[in-house]
């Protein structure tokens, strides 16, 4: 999952990308809208945490301009201004949910969570559970039936997409710009290896080979 | 009360009063002038008359009877003569015994001589000479008909005076107040500016006006500028030291101080406490400048984005339904409104298993806000400690526990109240009522 962060605060931007780092995302990070405005419109990502109260153009602006260019990620809208008015203009204005600063890093974590797996037409509130393999986001293990798998970071993040995005034909070079931040990407071959370790950990079929086109998520049902 | 129109009313009454009776005197003064002119001319005619009438007799000098005005026979008839001869005085029969004195000067007297029957005289003398001795004619009139008919003259210029004033303060009266009128509607906008239905005077006032109508209208711009300046300043402060906030929370999850758990606590507390403060200030502040009312709260226009809004942020709940009478237009800041409904149905969404409901009624003088929601409800034990200031019972569900607090701020403020109890869906059932401005 690949995150845009545009907050101009350096201090919190620096622990937000951190944190959200630990929790297996992607994160790009920006700090002024009109760099926003341009970059959300040529990168592929899953989720944008926007604040307000941002230098260049305000985010509400920046908002309504992706909306009215037919983007439709998610976006989670970051402001000290907590007022409900300001919460309904800014939800009006096409956000998905609001958070309202000083706030705890978990509710950040949830909040974004929760949008993905709603972004994925899932339950926001229930733990992603596909074919027989249910994610735990916060151990970043994988359980089996009553089985927990450990995973490594790559793993995690790997199998959070697959689930997020089961039964679909999914590229290499998809795969490589949902998972790694800016120019990060890594060659073919890093991929396979993660692809590998987890068919290993959670049985060769879950994980389908379209040759020369990619992989497709099945798990364990199929 | 002091009143401008009855000082003016006064004022004109003295004035009209003062004038009238210099008027009535001094017109009256002229023509009884007139008039005394008038007669001395006839007195000098009869006085010349009788000195025609003075014949030199088979006696000596005699006065010619038959040659007399017949008003010198009949007794008290009003006119008198006397005629002084160097050896004897003729006096008209009509005198009768009064003694018609002879006065010291010759021409017409100054004032009026008393005569007899309460008759007031004009006198008059002329001296002349003839048949070689001095003659000198005293001729009287009684002037007292004419001074009766003054006296009436001056009587009915007085009540034609007082009619004529009383019809003059009259159309004073009407016209100060029709004079008066922009003042009264200067005074009603001042009212309505009070209740908050406008923003400012209208500028458009009299002439006479404009000064104070523009005094005005800069003051209120004045008072809202430095409202908003100070109201602004405690936002900027407040929303500057939150994003700092929000940092020293995510700092205290680092890894580094999981080995320090009470002081992470600690931490976590005090930032609470500085987080909730700001929080109520900010409302307060907004709460305290809100002098002019901006926009009002439209329940057709307002209510259904609130509740889209809650939709999206609780998407688990099927039923979220907001009640209000068509075309109901709250008479409370729309901000604050939404504040507070925005955070009630909030609480209700976080504790509600399928439903909540809005409705807001009109009762009476009071608006009634019933949120409802069919979530475990509050035991009533721990109701009154739920409305205590920032306490929260729910530390499961996210939040800060804030929300009533603001609520209640701002209940305070509008004079409203707010009660607990047992919704018909289940849960907990929050009323609020507020008493509608007059």
């Amino acid at each position: 999952m690949r995150l845009l962060l545009v907050e101009d605060n350096v201090p919190l931007a620096d622990e937000l990308v951190q944190g959200l780092q630990r929790q297996g995302y992607a994160i790009d990070w920006l700090a002024d809208g009109r760099d926003a405005a341009f970059q959300a419109a040529c990168e592929p990502y899953d989720l944008i945490i926007l604040d307000l109260g941002l230098p260049g153009r305000p985010g509400l602006d920046v908002l309504r301009e992706w909306r009215d260019a037919g983007l439709r990620f998610p976006v989670l809208i970051l402001t000290a201004r907590a007022s409900w008015a300001e919460r309904i203009e800014g939800l009006r204005a096409g956000a998905d949910d609001y958070l309202a600063k000083p706030f705890h890093p978990e509710e950040l974590f949830l909040r974004v969570q929760g949008l993905l797996r709603r972004a994925r037409g899932l339950d926001s509130r229930a733990p992603i559970e596909v074919a027989g393999l249910r994610l735990d986001e916060s151990r970043q293990t994988v359980w089996r039936d009553n089985e927990e798998i450990g995973l490594t970071g790559a793993e995690f993040r790997l199998l959070r997409y697959f689930m997020l995005h089961s039964n679909q034909l999914l590229s290499k070079s998809r795969l490589g710009e949902h998972l790694y931040e800016g120019d990060g990407e890594p060659d073919s071959n890093v991929l396979e290896v993660h692809v590998n370790h987890l068919r290993r950990k959670l049985g060769r079929q879950v994980i389908e080979t379209r040759r020369g086109q990619g992989y497709c998520f099945v798990g364990l049902s199929a | 009360m002091r009143s401008i129109q009855r000082r003016l009313g006064v004022g004109l009454l003295f004035i009209l009063l003062l004038v009238g009776v210099v008027m009535v005197n001094a017109s009256i003064w002229l023509v009884d002038l007139g008039l005394r002119r008038y007669l001395q001319n006839g007195l000098r005619d009869e006085a010349e008359l009788l000195l025609i009438a003075t014949v030199r007799g088979p006696a000596g000098i005699q006065l010619d009877e038959l040659r007399l005005s017949p008003a010198y026979q009949r007794p008290l008839s009003g006119s008198y003569f006397r005629v002084d001869l160097p050896d004897q005085v003729w006096r008209s029969r009509s005198s009768w015994d009064f003694q018609l004195e002879r006065p010291t000067r010759s021409g017409l007297q100054h004032g009026l001589v008393d005569g007899p029957g309460g008759q007031e005289l004009l006198v008059y003398r002329a001296d002349f000479r003839r048949f070689g001795s001095d003659l000198s004619i005293t001729a009287a009139q009684d002037y007292r008909p004419l001074s009766l008919a003054f006296t009436q003259v001056r009587w009915l210029l007085s009540g034609i005076g007082a009619l004529a004033l009383l019809v003059v303060l009259l159309l004073q009266w009407l016209n100060v107040r029709a004079a008066l009128h922009p003042l009264e509607r200067v005074r009603l906008q001042v009212l309505q500016l009070q209740q908050g239905r406008r923003g400012r005077l209208d500028s458009e006032a009299d002439r006479e006006l404009a000064p104070l109508v523009e005094q005005i209208n800069s003051l209120l711009q004045h008072t809202e500028g430095s409202l908003r300046r100070s109201r602004n300043a405690v936002g900027n402060l407040g929303h500057a030291l939150k994003t700092p906030l929000a940092v020293l929370r995510s700092l205290l999850t680092r890894a580094e101080l999981d080995a320090l758990q009470p002081l992470r606590r600690q931490m976590d507390d005090q930032l609470d406490v500085v987080e909730q403060r700001l929080a109520r200030e900010l409302n307060r502040a907004r709460l305290s400048g809100e002098v002019l009312p901006g926009a009002h709260f439209e329940c057709d226009q307002e209510l259904p984005t609130l509740c889209d809004t809650l939709r999206m942020i609780h998407p688990h709940l099927c039923q979220l339904s907001c009640l209000a009478p068509p075309g109901l237009r709250l008479p409370w800041d729309r901000e604050d409104l939404l504040e507070v409904l925005g955070n009630l149905l909030d609480n209700a969404c976080k504790w509600a298993l399928t439903q909540v409901s809005l409705s807001i009624e009109q009762d009476g003088q009071e608006l009634l806000l019933r949120i409802e929601d069919d979530g475990p409800g509050v035991a009533e034990q721990l109701r009154s400690s739920l409305l205590a200031r920032g306490s929260r019972l729910d530390e499961q569900v996210p939040g800060h526990g804030l929300g009533l607090a603001i609520v209640r701020d701002t209940l305070d403020a509008w004079g409203g109240t707010l009660q607990l109890g047992n919704a018909a869906l289940g849960g907990l059932r929050v009323d609020v009522r507020l008493p509608l401005p007059n």
